[in-house]
């Protein structure tokens, strides 16, 4: 796709080449606009950072968007990057084990995330925090993009030890070499400047780079803003993405009576079914969709990881996942995130709700943003989140007259 | 939670306590009822859109509290529950752990609530709440406060029936030792209403639920309709005069045990004419439960005879139609039969049982004019 600096062609094919550049840049384009609405391609112009849009459906894997931060990294104009696979950014010192870390995230669509040693264009190699993701539709749970940030990694040595000049003279050498066997290597388009220091000789091996705190989280935060405005776009072609995957199908209805006994509830809670695998979300309130921003059919079917975020504290699901296995109650504070990426401080309850079998039948989880002013008539906010337990113990005990709460999804 | 901390002059914590007032120590969430609740009009339909009242959620937010502390016996949710097959559908659960108290136990229960003794501090965990009239308009709540001689204390039951099972105590012993307590009976129905939750249920037991000649109250919550409750009814009194104060005397039809039902939206009315008959059944010697049921407008009366062959009679929550069965055996094998057998062997014989409804007319007749 990007020009390999190679002698002229002559002009009718050079128009032709542009021609079936331009429609395949269209194709490329339309991997967005037609999922999306065509906002969707501004409002990803609008964002930070240096990021790729891929889709795993079209051939190669190509690169279908790369954001505006992408030419201050790597040093290569957007449209150079369309259509290419991801591994253009590669090189000859580029660890294999992280290349297949990745390759393997792809295929497991899932997140990943892994400090890796890219090349910029002119050949200079640097360090960044890869941050992958896969993008789900969040009915059908297949997987329409994955997302790919690009965070540089502070050079913290520098100064510390002899720069490893050396090493990269001698990559370089060698992805010239490499350059007249494989095309994608980008040493291909670099035609012998030489701006490194070649006195050097001796490969030091790179150590791999760590990412800081502040690095993950950044690539977090720009996979979630990614995610958020492919959101905002995707409504107004009637298509909701998730950055998890929420299976909706198989959700037992609620009976009409124990709805209208939990529509009562005022507190900002969800119901989980215990027994499905993945405990979906079978029943939210009007509160807790106020709250998180999310539609009652975006919600339902998801588990309650959705509101975890960057900053969601790890031990703090772990706390929480014990006492679900144990069977206990839990109150913890944590990070929830609305479904616009904003976060808030939240007051979490978790109990197991038994139904008139005398089995756990649900669990319930309670949200109270602590960061917002409320008025619960003198109550504390425990008090007033427990009494959400207590009135949703009594709804569900009840027996129907067939005897048993649930109907079976159509 | 109460430490004890080594303060100059080394007096500990507790000794400090007995220099005290002796009300001092016994601290609760107090609620107060709203004045404007004082004009006697009894809600008989929750508003949906209004959701849980604030008695109603704190009462329950105290329960699965003290639940999740581990202070119940068992949990009550999971004992099993189902309807018994046939027409009346009454209501067995599986609970080989439930055992009602003794009366000594009940008498040990409140005593360690009236006295401050901060040695028993332990037993205030059970203490949920208090409710006492209050001043202003809005029903308020006060997170921490000594409860007021008139007030009534919400206490846990350990043992539940079902869940929120809970005892209503006078806060302080009434000096007349007099057997029925009408005020008593009014806050506990006004608890009802204020409650309005058409799951939650105040009952009383002539038989076991006077203590050192006082009365107390049970409560629970449970959300489908008592049998009792969906039983039909025949009407044997209606004042049709004055609205307001209007009060309906019904019998039920088709329940295996005889009862009466007072209907009325005026707490006074059937504050008054329920507390007359009940002094009459006294006096007569005739054990009886009450129920206060949708949201405190409706009170069931089951008299009963004591089964002189088996010298059983039922509680509260049996005469509604709920059995609580302690084996497995006896829970599969509860069949309708049984039970009805149960009921008509206590019920009234018919002629006492007309006597009764006589009365019960003249009263209401006589108070409601």
């Amino acid at each position: 796709m990007a020009s390999s600096g190679a002698e002229e062609a002559d002009p009718g094919e050079r128009e032709r080449e542009e021609h079936g550049d331009l429609h395949h840049q269209r194709r490329l384009a339309s991997s967005l606009t037609a999922r999306y609405s065509d906002w969707v391609l501004e409002a990803l112009d609008e964002l930070p950072g240096s990021f790729l849009l891929t889709d795993p459906a079209l051939a190669g894997h190509p690169i279908v968007y790369a954001s505006r931060g992408l030419t201050a990294l790597t040093g290569y104009a957007r449209r150079e990057v369309l259509g290419s696979g991801a591994r253009v950014f590669q090189g000859a010192a580029t660890d294999r084990a992280a290349v297949a870390g990745v390759r393997e995230a792809v295929r497991a669509q899932r997140a990943h995330q892994v400090a890796i040693l890219n090349y910029r264009r002119d050949g200079s190699p640097h360090w960044v925090l890869l941050h992958l993701a896969p993008v789900f539709h969040a009915r059908d749970g297949s997987v329409l993009h994955f997302l790919a940030v690009q965070v540089p990694i502070d050079d913290a040595g520098r100064g510390a030890g002899a720069p490893c000049r050396g090493a990269q003279g001698a990559v370089l050498a060698a992805c010239r070499e490499e350059a007249r066997v494989d095309d994608d290597f980008p040493c291909a388009s670099y035609s012998g400047k030489v701006f490194v220091d070649m006195d050097k000789r001796g490969l030091e091996a790179e150590k791999p780079r760590v990412a800081s705190d502040s690095e993950k989280e950044k690539a977090i935060s720009t996979a979630n803003s990614i995610v958020a405005a492919l959101n905002r776009y995707s409504k107004l072609t009637g298509l909701v993405v998730s950055g998890k995957r929420c299976d909706s199908v198989g959700i037992p209805a609620l009976s009409s009576s124990l709805n209208l006994s939990l529509g009562r509830i005022k507190q900002s809670f969800v119901l989980t079914h215990s027994c499905l695998p993945d405990m979906p979300i079978i029943y939210a309130s009007d509160a807790f969709l106020s709250l998180t921003g999310y539609s009652r059919e975006e919600i339902l079917g998801c588990n309650c990881r959705v509101l975890n975020g960057p900053g969601t504290s790890l031990e703090v699901i772990e706390e929480i996942n014990q006492h679900i296995c144990s069977e206990q109650a839990c109150t913890v504070d944590l990070l929830s995130y609305r479904k616009d990426g904003s976060s808030f401080p939240d007051l979490l309850h978790v109990s197991p709700i038994r139904d008139a079998s005398g089995k756990v039948a649900f669990h319930i989880w309670v949200h109270l943003d602590v960061g917002a002013k409320h008025d619960f008539n003198g109550l504390t906010p425990e008090v007033w989140q427990l009494g959400a337990v207590g009135a949703v113990r009594v709804a569900v005990r009840g027996l129907s007259a067939s005897g048993s709460l649930l109907r079976p999804s159509q | 939670m109460v430490s004890a901390t080594k303060v100059e002059g080394e007096y500990s914590f507790l000794s400090k306590n007995s220099h005290l007032d002796q009300s001092e120590g016994v601290k609760t969430h107090l609620y107060h009822f709203g004045a404007e609740h004082g004009n006697d009009d009894l809600k008989s339909t929750a508003c949906p859109e209004q959701g849980p009242s604030l008695l109603d959620t704190i009462l329950l937010s105290q329960w699965d509290n003290f639940a999740w502390k581990g202070h119940l016996d068992y949990d009550v949710t999971a004992c099993q529950l189902k309807v018994i097959e046939g027409g009346i559908n009454f209501v067995g659960q599986l609970n080989n752990k439930w055992n009602s108290f003794s009366l000594k136990e009940y008498d040990k229960l409140f005593e360690s609530f009236r006295c401050s003794k901060p040695n028993s501090m332990k037993s205030y965990e059970g203490l949920l709440l208090c409710v006492a009239q209050g001043e202003n308009d809005r029903p308020e709540v006060a997170p921490s406060a000594s409860p007021p001689k008139d007030g009534l204390l919400l206490i846990a039951n350990a043992y539940p029936v079902e869940y929120g099972h809970i005892f209503l105590v006078p806060a302080a012993v009434n000096q007349l030792s007099c057997y029925w307590d009408k005020r008593m009976f009014g806050l506990a129905t006004k608890i009802a209403s204020e409650v309005n939750n058409a799951a939650f249920r105040v009952f009383f037991d002539s038989r076991t639920h006077v203590v050192s000649d006082h009365m107390f109250f049970q409560a629970c919550y449970f959300p489908n309709p008592l049998p009792v409750e969906s039983a039909s009814t025949v009407v044997l009194y209606e004042y049709g005069g004055n609205a307001r104060s209007d009060i309906i005397v019904s019998e039920t039809v088709g329940y295996p045990l005889k009862a009466i039902v007072f209907t009325s939206n005026n707490l006074k009315a059937l504050v008054n004419v329920v507390s007359e008959i009940c002094f009459s059944l006294h006096d007569n010697t005739t054990a009886y439960s009450l129920l206060i049921s949708n949201n405190g407008t409706k009170v069931f009366l089951f008299p009963q005879v004591k089964n002189l062959v088996t010298g059983c009679s039922l509680s509260t929550w049996e005469c509604g139609g709920y059995f609580i069965y302690h084996t497995k055996f006896e829970f599969d094998n509860a069949s309708e039969t049984e039970i009805s057998k149960r009921m008509a062997s206590v019920s009234l014989q018919d002629s006492a049982f007309e006597d009764l409804k006589h009365l019960c007319c003249a009263i209401a007749h006589d108070l409601v004019k």
